[in-house]
């Protein structure tokens, strides 16, 4: 929709075609680009999409939408459309007063009332009274009114004042705010592709890993089902971030939000922390650059999930756990070639597409077992990873090694960073070895659960579509009850 | 005397917007008939076929007109807005959702 703006700025008149699963989220796009009555046309996403595989299955649609594109381009504005006066929807009370008989029925109005304004995420909130949301703000100094960020697509404004009543509403603690906002940083920073992540139709989810030792003083969980349920902490701060994003940024399913099976762990995302105890490695967030005793929040977007096995049901060895990750990275890797090249889905050249990030969890027995194959840390680790996923050039179609080639080229700095490029010009040669991956940095790797454990994955674009990054790491600040995350 | 009731007050989590200006479209074009349509697609599979047909469609019915096909970024990008604009009288615009 806003593509569609763009061009009306520019002086031309034009209609944009929506699917009828879509008509909400083009309405809803047309007032956050500044036309609301720009024109949407309608068409059948059933029909649409069974008939868009050839020009003659999509032609008997074509003919019966075509009146309605030429009245679209070619009726006269009406009052309504030329007007520009903007939408009073009168400004929403800061506080909202339920009624109830006796508590109970209070608690059932407000989880209706709250539910009926698209205020919630389908589960019972806990009430977020002035007293309750002034307790979690005790759980950080900063002020109520700072604003962190803003939430998409209505750009609302995440303050701490907000992210605490969704927190309350998820039933944290006020020692996990702190963690939360720091979460919601992460989300709202300018580079992190939100977007993407809470929009899209690709019903990708989130993965926030707390490293640092707040994540033993709150009590959150990295043992065994260390991303299931139970846990409070682990379960109410993905809850709160939750919360926080469709609150904040007046998200609703197929209204804006088009993910088309749902988020998967739509209510909590997937929040755990790294194993403090048992990690024999330094701190997730050492290798991006904060102190070991630093505490941090890394939120990444993720994709579907796979197990690279472990665990207590056969044996393993750290070798054969290490295979199959390259596997899967080079299997991954070797599809995606074909895309580097792209276009982009967004601004960005080769956005949308080319190579993928992955975040591997590992469990910690593993890290002492790699030890004996000369890998002692994590970034050897990505390193041995990277170097073993590679792909022998003549075994290149000239289509992957093209689209390689023009991610080379200008203006394919964010897919093909310069300091990289020599690899891959290198190596496109005969009886060269092409990395599928960009660099060994985009292997995250963490370590959680405990013995017997279980190496787990999932991917993601390493170039979203819309802003430069899916995953960032926000130290945690100004907490006052913990003796973590205060500076 | 009726039985008194219990009253919560609550503190609303919806985040604060600020409206965005409201823009008016551009007034229509009065014929297709003699001018230049142009067809805006992202590169989901499907609408270069859709649009292919909507071609063909337009002119037949209006042999005078032109069309100018682009596909690009899911939001056209500036320079490429400009670009487009420059060629043409009106615009059809999908994404292929």
């Amino acid at each position: 929709m806003a593509g569609t703006v763009k061009l009306e700025k520019l002086g031309k008149p034009g209609v944009f075609i929506a699917c009828d699963t879509f008509a909400d989220a083009a309405k809803s796009a047309a007032e956050d680009n500044a036309m609301p009555a720009v024109r949407i046309r309608i068409i059948s996403a059933a029909e649409f999409y069974r008939v868009r595989g050839s020009v003659s299955e999509v032609m008997p649609l074509a003919e019966r939408v075509l009146d309605d594109l030429i009245d679209a381009l070619t009726i006269p504005l009406t009052a309504n459309e030329t007007g520009t006066q903007k939408k009073d929807e009168g400004a929403e009370n800061a506080v909202v007063t339920i009624t109830g008989e006796s508590f109970s029925t209070a608690l059932e109005e407000f989880n209706k009332v709250f539910l009926d304004n698209l205020w919630g995420d389908g589960l019972p909130l806990v009430p977020p009274t002035p007293e309750r949301v002034k307790w979690m703000l005790s759980g950080t100094s900063r002020s109520p009114y700072e604003i962190v960020g803003k939430v998409p697509p209505k750009q609302g404004m995440a303050t701490i004042e907000k992210i605490a009543i969704n927190a309350v509403m998820a039933g944290a603690k006020p020692e996990y705010l702190p963690v939360i906002i720091a979460a919601m940083e992460a989300l709202t920073d300018k580079d992190y592709d939100s977007r993407h992540i809470l929009l899209s139709a690709g019903s990708f989810s989130l993965m926030i890993v707390v490293s640092g030792p707040i994540a033993n003083e709150i009590g959150m969980r990295s043992g065994i089902g260390f991303l299931g349920h139970g846990w409070r902490a682990n379960n109410t701060i993905g809850r709160a971030v939750r919360l926080a994003t469709l609150n904040i940024g007046h998200i609703w399913p197929a209204l804006n939000d088009m993910a088309l099976t749902g988020r998967i762990s739509p209510h909590t995302f997937f929040t755990f922390a790294e194993n403090a105890d048992l990690n024999a490695w330094e701190p997730y967030h050492v290798t991006q650059g904060y102190e070991t005793e630093d505490s941090c929040v890394t939120v990444a977007t993720i994709g579907v999930g796979r197990t690279f096995y472990g665990g207590s049901i056969g044996t393993w060895t750290a070798q054969g756990i290490l295979d199959r990750i390259v596997q899967n990275v080079l299997g991954v890797g070797r599809m995606m070639f074909g895309s580097w090249g792209t276009k982009g889905v967004g601004d960005i050249p080769g956005s949308g597409g080319g190579v993928t990030r992955h975040l591997i969890i590992l469990f910690p027995a593993i890290t002492a077992e790699l030890k004996k194959l000369g890998i002692n840390d994590r970034l050897s680790l990505q390193d041995e990873i990277y170097k073993k996923a590679v792909v022998r050039y003549e075994d290149l179609s000239p289509a992957e090694v093209q689209s390689i080639q023009t991610a080379l080229g200008p203006g394919y700095e964010l897919a093909i960073p310069p300091e990289h490029k020599h690899i891959f010009q290198n190596s496109l040669k005969s009886g060269g070895m092409v990395p599928v991956q960009i660099s060994p940095r985009d292997i995250n790797i963490f370590v959680a659960g405990n013995a017997p454990g279980d190496a787990t994955g999932f991917d993601y674009l390493r170039l979203p579509p819309y802003k430069p990054t899916g995953i960032l790491t926000k130290k945690i600040s100004g907490a006052t009850l913990t003796k973590n995350g205060r500076k | 005397m009726g039985k008194e009731l219990l009253e919560l007050q609550l503190m609303n989590p919806r985040g604060e917007t600020e409206p965005p200006p409201v823009l008016a479209p551009n007034l229509r074009i009065k014929d297709i008939a003699g001018k230049k349509i142009g067809l805006y697609s992202n590169s989901k599979p499907g609408m270069d076929n859709f649009y292919t047909a909507i071609d063909q469609l337009l002119k037949k019915r209006y042999p005078t007109m032109t069309t100018s096909v682009l596909k690009g970024s899911f939001e056209i990008r500036d320079e490429e807005a400009k670009a487009f604009a420059s060629q043409i009288d009106a615009f059809i615009y999908a994404v292929g959702d």
